[in-house]
C-alpha cells in the first residue's frame, strides 16, 4: 500500500521534472554547451594525469593517453633520483615558505596603515597607486627588475656605486644567493596593494561605536588597533590565510611562483630557482618527455590538494570557520 | 609620532610604487646611448623621440603590438559573450539538473590537469601554432560564470515574462533584454578578461611558432633577455644608432603599460566587488 503511493509520488515528480526539464530546454542546450566545453578543456586534461604512469608518446594524441603502456611509479622514481631533485624541492619549498611569511602580513599591515590615515585624498593617492602594479604583467616587472637590478644599467647599482657604497656592481639579477628575497621582493611589490583592498573593505565595516567607546576608556592608537581592528578582520584574516596555505606551493595568495622562477631565473641563479614547475615545464615542453614532466607535475598537484584540506581542516577546528 | 612615522612609511610605499614607472618614461624619452651613462634620475638628460620612432617602424614590433591588440579585443569580445551565455542557462531558479551542472563547472574551477595534459588536448585539437590558442581555451572563465550567474538571478522576472508573452526565444532575450540590462557586469568582465590577454605571455612562448603570431609580452622577454648581456647594449651604443636594445626595452614596456593605465579609472570602479567575490570563491 505504502510503496505504491511512493510509486506513484515519484512517477508525478518524474514527469513534473520532464515537463520542466522541456520547458526549459533552450537553458539546458546553453549550459551543455558549457559542460562540453569544459569537458574538452578541463576534465580531458584531468583524464590526461593517467600518462604520469604511462609511457607515453606525444604523436599518439589523446587516444595514447588510454592506449599507452603502463610503467606504474617509473617516472616518479626518475625524478626522485634526478640529480638536481634535492635542489629543486628545496627552492619550491624555500620559494613558497618565504613568500607566504612575508606576502601575508605585509597587506595586512599596510591596510592598517592605511586605515589610520584621516587625510582621505592622500589615503585614495596612495591606494590607487598601490594596487597598479597588480595589473601589469610578469614581463613588464621583469623589465623593471632589470632596468633597476642589473649590473650595467641598473639603477640601484648606479646609485650605490655613484655614492661609493659598494665597489662592484651587485648581481642581484644573477646572483644565486640573490634569487629568493628577488622573488619575495618583487611579489611583495606587484600585489601587496592589491591585497590590501579586502582588509580595508573588511576594516570599513567595523561598527565606529567601538572606537569611540575605545577612546572614551582611554584606549590609544595601538590598543585600539589591537583590540578592535585586528579582531573586527579576524574572519577575512582566516579566510585569506587558508587560501594562502592552499596556494603555498604556487606561491601563495599572489601565486607567482613559476611566473619568477621562469622568467627571472637564468642559468647563473639556477640552482636557486628551479622549481618543480619550471622543471616539469622545461623537460615536457621544452625536452619533450611527457610522461616524465605529468608524473613530476602530478607530484605537486597532490601536495596543494592536501595542504588546501588540511588547512581547512584546522581552521574549522581552531575558529570555527572554513571554506567548505 | 605615530601619525608622522605612518604618513612618512606611505610616503616611502607612493614613491618606491610610483618611481619605477616615472622612470621607465623619461627613459624612453632618453637616448639610448646616453641612458647607459646613468644619471638621468628625474628628467631625461638626452632628450629624443627616437626610440619611439624605431619602435612604431619596426615591423617585427608592429606585428606583435597588433597581435596583442586583436587577441585583448577579440580575447576579452568572445569570452564575455561565451561566459554570460552559459551564465544565463546556469541561472533559472528552478533550473532541472541545477546541482549537478554546478558541480561539474565548481570541481573544475579548483582541480586541473596540470600544463602537460592541456597541452597534449591543445595539440590534438590543432590550436597550436594558431591565433585561436590565445582566444578558444580563454572562453570560459569559470570565476565570471559563478559572478555573471547571481547577477543574472537578480534580473526581475518580470521583464524576461513580457518579453515570453510576445513569443520570443530564449537566445532573443538574452541577446534583447538581459544583455543590454547587464551593461556593468559585462564591461567589467570585458576589462578584467581584456587585461588578461594584453598580459598574457606563456602561451605566446610555448604554443606558437608562427612568427607572425608573437605578441608583445613575447617580444618583451626577448629584448629584455637580449639586452640583459652588456655587449649587446655597448656595441649598439657604439654604433651610429642612438637606440639600444635597453632604450627599446624601456619603450615596449612603456607601450605595454599605457593602455592599462588608461583603462585604469574603469578598472578600479568596478575591481573592489571583483576581489571580494573572487577572494570568497577562488
Amino acid at each position: 500500500m505504502e510503496a505504491e503511493t511512493i510509486k506513484a509520488e515519484m512517477a508525478i515528480n518524474r514527469s513534473s521534472v520532464w515537463k520542466r526539464f522541456k520547458k526549459q530546454r533552450s537553458a539546458h542546450f546553453f549550459v551543455w554547451i558549457g559542460l562540453m566545453y569544459l569537458f574538452v578543456f578541463a576534465y580531458t586534461p584531468m583524464f590526461g594525469i593517467l600518462m604520469a604512469f604511462k609511457d607515453y608518446s606525444i604523436v599518439t594524441g589523446i587516444k595514447g593517453i588510454f592506449t599507452s603502456e603502463w610503467v606504474g611509479f617509473r617516472y616518479f622514481i626518475e625524478f626522485y633520483n634526478e640529480y638536481k631533485f634535492y635542489n629543486i624541492v628545496r627552492n619550491t619549498l624555500a620559494l613558497s615558505f618565504l613568500k607566504v611569511v612575508f606576502t601575508f602580513p605585509v597587506p595586512i599591515l599596510f591596510a592598517i596603515m592605511l586605515n589610520e590615515v584621516k587625510h582621505l585624498p592622500f589615503k585614495r593617492v596612495v591606494q590607487t597607486v598601490s594596487y597598479l602594479p597588480h595589473f601589469i604583467s610578469w614581463v613588464v616587472v621583469l623589465g623593471l627588475a632589470f632596468t633597476f637590478f642589473s649590473s650595467h644599467v641598473g639603477l640601484v647599482n648606479q646609485v650605490l656605486l655613484a655614492w661609493g657604497w659598494i665597489e662592484d656592481p651587485l648581481p642581484i639579477l644573477t646572483g644565486s644567493s640573490y634569487f629568493w628575497g628577488l622573488a619575495v621582493g618583487s611579489a611583495m611589490w606587484k600585489e601587496a596593494g592589491w591585497w590590501a583592498i579586502i582588509f580595508l573593505a573588511a576594516m570599513a565595516g567595523i561598527n565606529p561605536a567601538l572606537y569611540e567607546a575605545a577612546q572614551i576608556d582611554g584606549a590609544g592608537r595601538l590598543a585600539r588597533i589591537w583590540h578592535i581592528t585586528l579582531p573586527g578582520i579576524k574572519g577575512t584574516v582566516v579566510v585569506v590565510l587558508i587560501l594562502t596555505i592552499g596556494s603555498i606551493l604556487g606561491g601563495g595568495l599572489v601565486g607567482s611562483n613559476f611566473e619568477q622562477a621562469y622568467l627571472m631565473g637564468n642559468a647563473n641563479n639556477n640552482d636557486t630557482s628551479e622549481i618543480v614547475q619550471t622543471y616539469a615545464f622545461k623537460v615536457g615542453l621544452a625536452q619533450g618527455r611527457y610522461s616524465y614532466a605529468a608524473a613530476i607535475d602530478l607530484v605537486q598537484s597532490i601536495i596543494s590538494v592536501i595542504l588546501i584540506f588540511s588547512s581547512n581542516y584546522i581552521a574549522k577546528r581552531f575558529s570555527g570557520s572554513g571554506l567548505f | 609620532m605615530i601619525d608622522t612615522a605612518n604618513y612618512g612609511l606611505l610616503l616611502v610605499i607612493l614613491f618606491v610604487t610610483a618611481y619605477p614607472f616615472y622612470y621607465l618614461l623619461i627613459t624612453s624619452f632618453n637616448s639610448g646611448s646616453d641612458a647607459l651613462l646613468g644619471g638621468a634620475y628625474f628628467w631625461p638628460s638626452d632628450f629624443t623621440l627616437e626610440n619611439y620612432k624605431t619602435f612604431f617602424n619596426d615591423r617585427k614590433w608592429l606585428i606583435a603590438l597588433g597581435v596583442s591588440v586583436m587577441r585583448t579585443v577579440i580575447g576579452a569580445a568572445t569570452g564575455v559573450l561565451f561566459t554570460s551565455l552559459i551564465a544565463y542557462g546556469l541561472s533559472g531558479k528552478d533550473l532541472v539538473f541545477r546541482n549537478f551542472y554546478f558541480v561539474v563547472v565548481i570541481f573544475a574551477m579548483y582541480f586541473s590537469g596540470g600544463l602537460i595534459p592541456y597541452y597534449v588536448v591543445l595539440r590534438s585539437l590543432g590550436l597550436l601554432n594558431s591565433f585561436g590558442v590565445y582566444i578558444i581555451p580563454a572562453m570560459l572563465n569559470t570565476f565570471f560564470l559563478l559572478i555573471a550567474i547571481s547577477f543574472f538571478r537578480e534580473i526581475p522576472n518580470d521583464l524576461k515574462e513580457s518579453a515570453y508573452i510576445d513569443g520570443a526565444n530564449e537566445l532573443t532575450i538574452f541577446y534583447k533584454i538581459i544583455l543590454p540590462v547587464s551593461k556593468p557586469l559585462l564591461a567589467t568582465m570585458a576589462l578584467f578578461m581584456g587585461v588578461g590577454q594584453w598580459n598574457s605571455w606563456l602561451d605566446a612562448a610555448y604554443f606558437v611558432r608562427d612568427e607572425n603570431l608573437r605578441t608583445l609580452t613575447y617580444r618583451m622577454i626577448e629584448i629584455i633577455n637580449k639586452s640583459q648581456i652588456p655587449r649587446e647594449s655597448i656595441a649598439a651604443a657604439a654604433g651610429a644608432s642612438n637606440v639600444t636594445s635597453y632604450s627599446l626595452q624601456v619603450t615596449a614596456m612603456i607601450v605595454s603599460i599605457a593602455p592599462i593605465i588608461c583603462v585604469y579609472p574603469f578598472l578600479q570602479k568596478y575591481f573592489v566587488k571583483g576581489i571580494m567575490l573572487g577572494s570568497v570563491k577562488e
